[in-house]
């Protein structure tokens, strides 16, 4: 019990968001600007971010009266301005065929000019407002379903909500539209929330509204983990920049994908949910205090900080499925020579090697300098070698002290033979015993490579 | 003039000689404590309800009504009936206001009728509930449609029941005979509320609730 209280010091409340962020971090004037979308879309758009295109907007019931219905595209979306989880929006796909005064909605349904006026009317009464205040209507273009996301989207548009705090990304969440949700991407009307590495942009964890945590698409057999967003550094860059644009200290930015134009941004939140936690499964509270103490000067900075300290789990989770340990191209190895002498390099990762070598100098300080120095005393060259069976072949080398083989390696000036013997190594925490070939590699950055027969344990991670 | 048998304080006895009811002091000494009852469940157990004002309302019209019964079926009556009106009302596609104006004649009718019913079957305590307190809960009519066009209908019946079982709560708080008589000898210590609200106000922990909501992240980290 009282474990659990600690542990949970991790997640973040709304007594704790209210007081401790949204309270000192999103003044009154940053918070106008994120509740007012149409100026929010300026503002971002006059410091070139990409914002769906504004077609026209209806302020008053004379405004209503006097717009040309017929000069609206085929497909756009109609939103109150200061609507609020996704209430009053609707989305139009085209124009109703043989009649100039219908539109077809996502469903299928049909939308007529009285249809839109009605709704319109509404919006400007302030139905859809906070707190009910008069607003204003507006259209803008309706962006367009990326490929990728066709199969996991009900009837409506993806989008991608990222908590930025202090020039920071702190933690991401993709938003895909439901049945339940009636294509919004709101998860507290049923969309579903899936959470997002944010060092590799691939989604892990998934919730269906509020509290559900899912594996796979409702009805589906479609898994939600190891989605990888297209444009990740891009999105993380729009996120933060609008951070810095609107003056927000904790702001939710939702970013939409569009199959032509890419990332936009659709709306700013100034009081983001908490629902994005559950979709992590993990707390944003300990991210924003470890966040908080860090001086962030320039965006990419801030970006890499974020991607480093808050992203990686994806990592340990392909480690669980496969059994295999993610390396990079370069790995610290601990070789144990004879006695026990053990000596720490850099190891450059080769699969295209087929057995690991190591440089001659190393493999003397390793203790077997007698090895080499016995096989350079033989100098046999490699033509007559090539024509020996392996017996024979062995036969002149088997007395060399520790050799366990021989192998014949290409290089600049053409094959020789090379001694092979017996080490350990220690790569990420795995013990490997093995034969390995001694070659000279003086002129190489890394005194060691490992190949294929090495790396059956470890998958390679090429960005690492 | 003291007709109640427990002690007073100096204060109250005061004004209870200058002509104020002793019903009229016990409801005012004890709205600040339901409005911290109220704050309490909101910040630390996480019952959300139509904001401060309307469950303190409702338990101000329970407490009104002869009988919390009456208070809680008029309750659910005009909650079901905005509920109803709202499908009905759906397909006329209606402005705003004139949607409740509706709406608030149905429940105000209804309502009537209900007392009448009451009546007739006798029970007439039902019908004697005075005007005030019916007024009070009419109003939760157009708080129930504001949530149920913002939130859903879901939201808005989980607030209005939520709403309900603060009321019903701070009824038998402001019930409550040894409490009562506490307040009546030391009225003073209602000013206690204002150092709880400020420790409430500054309160950054977990609700209640939403240990059950991160439950499973909890567990996992």
């Amino acid at each position: 019990m009282f474990e659990f209280i600690k542990k949970s010091r991790g997640v973040l409340g709304m007594n704790s968001r209210n007081l401790e962020y949204i309270r000192p971090l999103n003044r009154t004037s940053a918070k106008r600007l994120a509740d007012n979308k149409l100026l929010s879309k300026r503002i971002l758009k006059k410091n070139d971010i990409a914002v769906p295109a504004l077609i026209s907007q209806i302020k008053t019931l004379e405004d209503l009266d006097n717009f040309d219905w017929q000069k609206l595209p085929d497909s756009f979306v109609l939103k109150p301005n200061r609507g609020f989880g996704g209430e009053g929006i609707i989305v139009i796909y085209g124009r109703k065929k043989n009649r100039a005064d219908a539109w077809i909605k996502a469903d299928g349904s049909i939308v007529t000019i009285d249809d839109l006026k009605n709704h319109t009317r509404n919006i400007l009464d302030g139905s859809y407002s906070l707190s009910g205040i008069p607003d204003t209507a507006f259209f803008e273009e309706r962006l367009k379903l990326l490929k990728l996301f066709k199969p996991y989207a009900f009837k409506g548009i993806p989008d991608i909500r990222i908590i930025v705090f202090n020039k920071m990304p702190i933690m991401a969440m993709l938003r895909l539209p439901t049945k339940e949700s009636h294509g919004k991407a709101n998860l507290a009307q049923g969309a579903i929330g899936v959470g997002i590495d944010l060092a590799s942009g691939v989604t892990t964890t998934a919730v269906a509204g509020k509290q559900k945590i899912i594996e796979y698409l409702p009805g589906t057999r479609l898994l939600l983990s190891g989605i990888k967003i297209p444009y990740w550094m891009d999105i993380l860059n729009l996120a933060v920049r609008s951070q810095e644009i609107s003056g927000l200290g904790f702001l939710g930015v939702d970013i939409a994908i569009d199959k032509e134009r890419g990332p936009v941004i659709l709306e700013l939140n100034a009081r983001p949910g908490l629902a994005i936690q559950v979709a992590n499964l993990d707390g944003l509270k300990w991210r924003l205090k470890k966040a908080a103490g860090i001086k962030i000067k320039t965006i990419k900075k801030g970006i890499r900080v974020g991607m480093d300290l808050f992203g990686g789990e994806i990592e340990e989770e392909l480690e669980e499925i496969s059994g295999k340990k993610v390396i990079g191209t370069v790995e610290k190895v601990k070789l144990i020579g004879k006695d026990g002498k053990e000596i720490e390099v850099e190891a450059k990762i080769d699969t295209g090697a087929d057995w690991s070598s190591i440089d001659n100098e190393l493999a003397k300080q390793l203790g077997f300098t007698q090895t080499i120095d016995e096989f350079e005393k033989l100098k046999m060259p490699y033509e007559d070698l090539k024509n020996l069976d392996k017996e024979k072949r062995w036969a002149i080398y088997k007395n060399i002290p520790d050799i366990a083989s021989t192998i014949p390696v290409k290089s600049s000036n053409g094959y020789t033979y090379r001694p092979m013997i017996n080490v350990e190594f220690i790569m990420d925490n795995v013990t490997t015993s093995t034969k390995i070939t001694l070659i000279d590699r003086s002129h190489m950055q890394y005194s060691m490579i490992i190949g294929k027969v090495n790396l059956k344990k470890f998958l390679i991670d090429s960005s690492k | 003039m003291n007709e109640l048998n427990f002690h007073i304080s100096p204060i109250l006895t005061f004004f209870l000689n200058e002509g104020v009811p002793f019903e009229t002091i016990r409801l005012i000494l004890m709205l600040p404590i339901i409005a911290t009852l109220i704050a309490f469940l909101r910040q630390v157990v996480g019952i959300k309800a139509f904001g401060i004002y309307t469950p303190l309302l409702v338990t101000f019209a329970f407490l009104a009504t002869n009988g919390i019964k009456y208070g809680i079926v008029i309750f659910v009556v005009i909650i079901l009936i905005g509920m109803l009106m709202r499908i009905a009302l759906k397909s006329f596609r209606l402005l705003y206001l004139p949607r409740v104006a509706i709406m608030l004649t149905i429940v105000a009718l209804s309502i009537l009728v209900m007392l009448v019913i009451g009546g007739s079957l006798k029970r007439t305590g039902l019908a004697s509930v005075s005007i005030f307190p019916i007024l009070i809960m009419i109003t939760l009519v157009e708080k129930f449609i504001a949530v149920q066009i913002e939130k859903g209908d879901r939201a808005a019946i989980l607030l209005a029941t939520e709403t309900l079982i603060i009321s019903i709560l701070g009824f038998y708080l402001a019930s409550w005979e040894a409490l009562i008589q506490f307040i009546a000898s030391y009225p003073w210590t209602i000013l206690f509320t204002i150092p709880m609200n400020i420790i409430l106000g500054k309160w950054t922990g977990l609700r209640f609730s939403e240990y059950l909501r991160f439950g499973e992240i909890i567990k996992r980290n």
